[in-house]
């Protein structure tokens, strides 16, 4: 028997056809239904528009997830004028440059929330000669007063580095020699935070565990990584308190102990214990806005011994390193026109590293700033620096009889959160 | 010698983080009726300027401000009454 495949193809589409129809006439009778129920005239195919952007609609719950990019962007130009007098020959160096490494920096901030708990942080940076990553880390917001951290973080050490760095926060032009970059401000581990009520007070509380720090040939220390030097890990704390209910004044002290020498190296068992107080004023008195801060830093390794660069013998020394930075600016945030947007800042800035070493120095550094606030985060700074620098390193281990450094600069900055 | 040395390092440190905590859960919600009154404009002008400029209310969306509370409650370590207080400020585009 011969089957007509053509008929029975034309069967099985007629029949689709008719179910597809009978889909959608029903489909138009409910809309034609809930139409005349509400007394209105609308186009099937608008309908058919509305009802799939409610639907997506539904599916996007309210607050659950936000992906947000901020960041900042600092930049400008220096004017350098170095003089330098070494055993008595002195020497002038002038340059001046449109970035430079300590001044110039982007850095995008990545903040991911989901829910009203957890928060992803990451803040990449590229200051003109590395990328780097500043912080990385997961939060939960456990409960009022207390945040659980994981992950590459800041350590609660002092208040400059978490709070203060940013190129439309700080100031002045540039870091706090010592301060800011000594010791290393981030590191891999976990945190409890939290900021808490106390009467008419308030304080709060920031203590980190991590890998620690790695004490090099030279007796400085740097960041560890990711992998650890040796099985002992690091302590950071850091203790605050509001003294006023209007939260203008804010003291600060900080402590980190850590084992930082290699594991089987002869700096096995070298430790570290550091401590720091920190102040931050804030208050506008007869219409100006006073802001003070303030930190010092004293960093403290336990005795090793080193290899001289002169004749590779050991020699000791007391691994001191000390600093402190004070900074003032006033602000007449009342004064007519464009007045009210100036600023004026200065600041004091003292970094001591260790006596009777290859590292032996004391920097002294005074700046002051003029500052134009075009909007509340964007900032055009002109700022004078002046940074002594006197070396102390002993002749026998390689240092001059006298070695003083001046450095004079003239920094003109833009810098703009994002 | 050295491992009991060792032993009273690691019992020092527990008591000072037992410490930490006691006061963290003891004394944490004890807030000041007069602070705890406080209106978000105002804690917003006395805590943000604490490390930066006073923020615009319509520079960020209401979902961003959210986000933006977090973070800056664990960076400025503000209190859950003022984080709340301030983002809810913030999100009613300053009114």
């Amino acid at each position: 028997m011969k089957v007509n495949y053509q008929l029975i193809r034309i069967f099985f589409v007629s029949i689709l056809f008719c179910a597809v129809d009978i889909s959608l006439a029903q489909q138009d009778k409910k809309i034609n239904d809930s139409l005349s129920a509400n007394n209105l005239v609308i186009d099937s195919s608008l309908y058919y528009r509305v009802e799939k952007i409610e639907k997506e609609v539904a599916q996007e719950k309210k607050g659950e997830s936000n992906f947000l990019v901020v960041g900042l962007a600092t930049m400008g130009f220096v004017l350098n004028n170095n003089i330098s007098n070494i055993n008595g020959v002195k020497s002038n160096t002038k340059t001046n440059s449109l970035a430079d490494a300590d001044r110039f920096e982007i850095s995008p901030l990545m903040l991911w929330r989901h829910g009203k708990k957890l928060l992803i942080e990451f803040e990449p940076s590229w200051d003109g000669k590395s990328l780097g990553v500043n912080w990385g880390d997961v939060s939960y917001f456990v409960k009022p007063g207390f945040i659980v951290r994981g992950g590459y973080l800041v350590l609660p050490f002092g208040i400059y580095n978490k709070r203060l760095a940013a190129g439309w926060i700080n100031k002045l032009g540039s870091d706090p020699v010592g301060v800011a970059n000594y010791p290393p401000s981030s590191d891999f581990g976990v945190e409890i935070e939290g900021g808490l009520p106390l009467g008419a007070m308030k304080w709060s509380y920031d203590i980190s565990l991590t890998n620690g720090m790695q004490l090099m040939n030279d007796g400085t220390i740097q960041n560890v990584g990711i992998v650890d030097n040796n099985r002992n890990k690091t302590i950071t704390g850091r203790l605050s308190l509001f003294p006023f209910s209007n939260s203008s004044l804010e003291l600060g002290i900080s402590g980190l102990h850590g084992g930082i020498g290699d594991d089987n190296s002869i700096h096995k068992s070298a430790t570290t214990t550091m401590y720091s107080f920190d102040l931050n004023y804030v208050k506008t008195i007869t219409s100006i806005l006073v802001n003070v801060k303030a930190q010092f830093n004293n960093i403290s390794i336990s005795n090793e011994r080193y290899f001289s660069p002169v004749d590779s013998s050991l020699y000791t020394f007391s691994n001191q390193t000390s600093s402190f930075f004070g900074q003032l600016s006033l602000r007449p945030t009342k004064a007519p026109g464009i007045l009210k947007n100036f600023e004026l800042a200065g600041r004091y800035v003292t970094y001591n590293t260790p006596l009777n070493s290859t590292l032996g120095a004391i920097t002294n550094e005074y700046d002051i700033g003029l500052n134009c606030w075009i909007s509340w985060r964007s900032v055009l700074k002109v700022v004078y620096e002046n940074r002594a620098v006197k070396n102390i390193v002993p002749v026998n281990l390689g240092g001059y009889q006298s070695n003083t450094n001046l450095y004079k600069r003239l920094i003109i900055q833009y810098s703009v959160q994002f | 010698m050295r491992l009991t040395n060792k032993f009273f390092k690691v019992l020092a440190m527990s008591n000072h983080i037992l410490f930490c905590f006691v006061l963290l859960f003891n004394s944490g919600c004890i807030e000041n009726k007069k602070i705890a009154q406080k209106p978000g404009v105002l804690l917003w002008a006395e805590n943000c300027q604490r490390c930066h400029n006073t923020p615009s209310p319509s520079s960020f969306s209401a979902s961003q401000w959210e986000t933006i509370g977090l973070h800056m409650q664990s960076r400025a370590l503000l209190t859950e009454n003022e984080k709340n207080k301030i983002v809810a400020f913030l999100q009613s585009g300053g009114r």
